[in-house]
């Protein structure tokens, strides 16, 4: 005859069992877990590669995500600091300028001293003559030679529509066809907006650069120039393009042959 | 031997004229609206028939009316493109007045009329009478988004230019 108790246990058993069980997987679960954040090296196994990937995609976000707090901070203080940044700064720069004056004074000197020396010479005489018929003074005329302006670009446009009818360049920057179309679109913009009837625009300052624009009747001349612009050299510019115009525009029949002239001419 | 062709796109804001553009040269398609101010210049280069046909494309800043554009932008041009936002009456509406005032001014300039958006062709109440009269004038529905016809409208126009 089975007992009370038994009985009791057999319906502990039959009622708690799965409880029990479920108790007993959680203890193995805690235990586990106990373990591995108790072992440094378990713990750094797991949680390593997860610390790693999240320290990957922030390094990878930051110029994206810090980039803008970084930029205003740093205005900020430099805003705040300007004194001490000019401070700090101010030897440096100015060391530099300095340099950069001495030694365009020592070439300019250097390239006087050589006019002096030369000034028996033909090409002297032919200065000292030119200044007595043009009116302009002979030291004018020296410095604008010392002034070594470049011509960098040479474009010929075809006014209304900027269509690049030739060019010359000593460098290959962005493309010529856009470039006269963007020139064009400037000219055109300021001769429109101001009014100014049959004023067109002469030229564009940018730095140490000039564009010098020759207008002539259905095109235009662009010329890039770099260096100084004085009137001396705009005068035998304007000379160089109109004998342009006049002998090879008209003569050339292709951009191609457009582009070849003011190559002969120009480089 | 290769031309060029002075191709301008007009239009109201936002009709989708610099993503056509856009799409048409380096076959990209951006949904941030940037307006466009003044002018923006882009070219493509075309063969047609061995002949290499340098498209120089005007991306001029939207108005709401064609008065209002710069004339000097407009002289000289080889084509005009009038865009239109099917899914935008406002940007149809008059635009049949408008173009034949410019067709009187320019009447040696190749004139297309364009229908952009075509992505968004279920939101266009179709049966409208503003929308019938325009699509009846129209050359091609275009979509800067999918780039659906954008090349048949530059390609067709630089056939034309070789004739």
């Amino acid at each position: 005859m089975q007992s009370e108790d038994y009985k009791i246990e057999e319906l502990q058993r039959l009622l708690l069992q799965e409880d029990r069980d479920t108790t007993n997987a959680l203890k193995q679960e805690l235990e586990d877990l106990k373990l591995l954040i108790e072992t440094e090296k378990e713990l750094d196994g797991k949680v390593g590669p997860i610390i790693t990937k999240y320290l990957n995609l922030y390094t990878e976000d930051i110029p994206e995500k810090l980039g803008p707090t970084i930029t205003k901070t740093l205005k900020n203080e430099i805003e705040k600091s300007k004194d001490t940044i000019v401070d700090a700064l101010y030897p440096i720069i100015g060391k530099l300028i300095k340099r950069y004056i001495q030694k365009e004074f020592q070439k300019l000197s250097d390239k006087i001293n050589y006019q002096v020396n030369h000034r028996f010479s033909l090409k002297s005489i032919a200065r000292k003559l030119k200044s007595i018929f043009t009116g302009v003074k002979e030291e004018d005329i020296i410095i604008s030679e010392l002034s070594d302006t470049q011509i960098q670009e040479v474009f010929v446009v075809e006014k209304n529509s900027g269509i690049l009818k030739g060019s010359f360049s000593k460098t290959n920057t962005i493309d010529k066809e856009v470039l006269s179309g963007m020139l064009t679109a400037i000219k055109s913009f300021v001769e429109d907006a101001l009014k100014t009837g049959d004023e067109q625009l002469e030229t564009i300052e940018y730095g140490l650069y000039n564009i010098y624009i020759q207008n002539f009747k259905t095109y235009y001349i662009a010329v890039v120039l770099h260096g100084v612009f004085d009137s001396t050299f705009k005068e035998k510019l304007e000379e160089d393009l109109l004998t342009f115009s006049q002998k090879h525009y008209k003569a050339s029949k292709s951009r191609v042959e457009i582009s070849e002239s003011l190559k002969d001419m120009f480089s | 031997m290769s031309i060029s062709k002075k191709i301008v796109l007009l239009g109201h804001y936002g009709v989708g004229k610099t993503s056509i553009i856009r799409q048409f040269v380096t076959n990209e398609f951006s949904s941030d609206y940037k307006v466009t101010i003044g002018v923006h210049i882009l070219k493509k280069e075309v063969l047609i028939k061995d002949e290499l046909i340098s498209l120089i494309l005007w991306d001029i800043e939207g108005t709401d009316h064609i008065n209002q554009i710069s004339q000097a932008y407009l002289l000289g041009s080889h084509a005009f493109v009038f865009t239109y936002d099917i899914s935008r009456p406002a940007t149809y509406k008059n635009l049949l007045d408008q173009i034949d005032g410019l067709r009187n001014a320019f009447p040696n300039t190749l004139f297309k009329i364009i229908g952009n958006k075509l992505d968004l062709i279920s939101e266009v109440n179709i049966d409208s009478d503003a929308y019938k009269s325009i699509i009846e004038k129209t050359d091609y529905l275009t979509s800067a988004k999918t780039g659906e016809n954008i090349e048949p409208l530059f390609n067709d126009l630089a056939l034309e230019f070789s004739k």
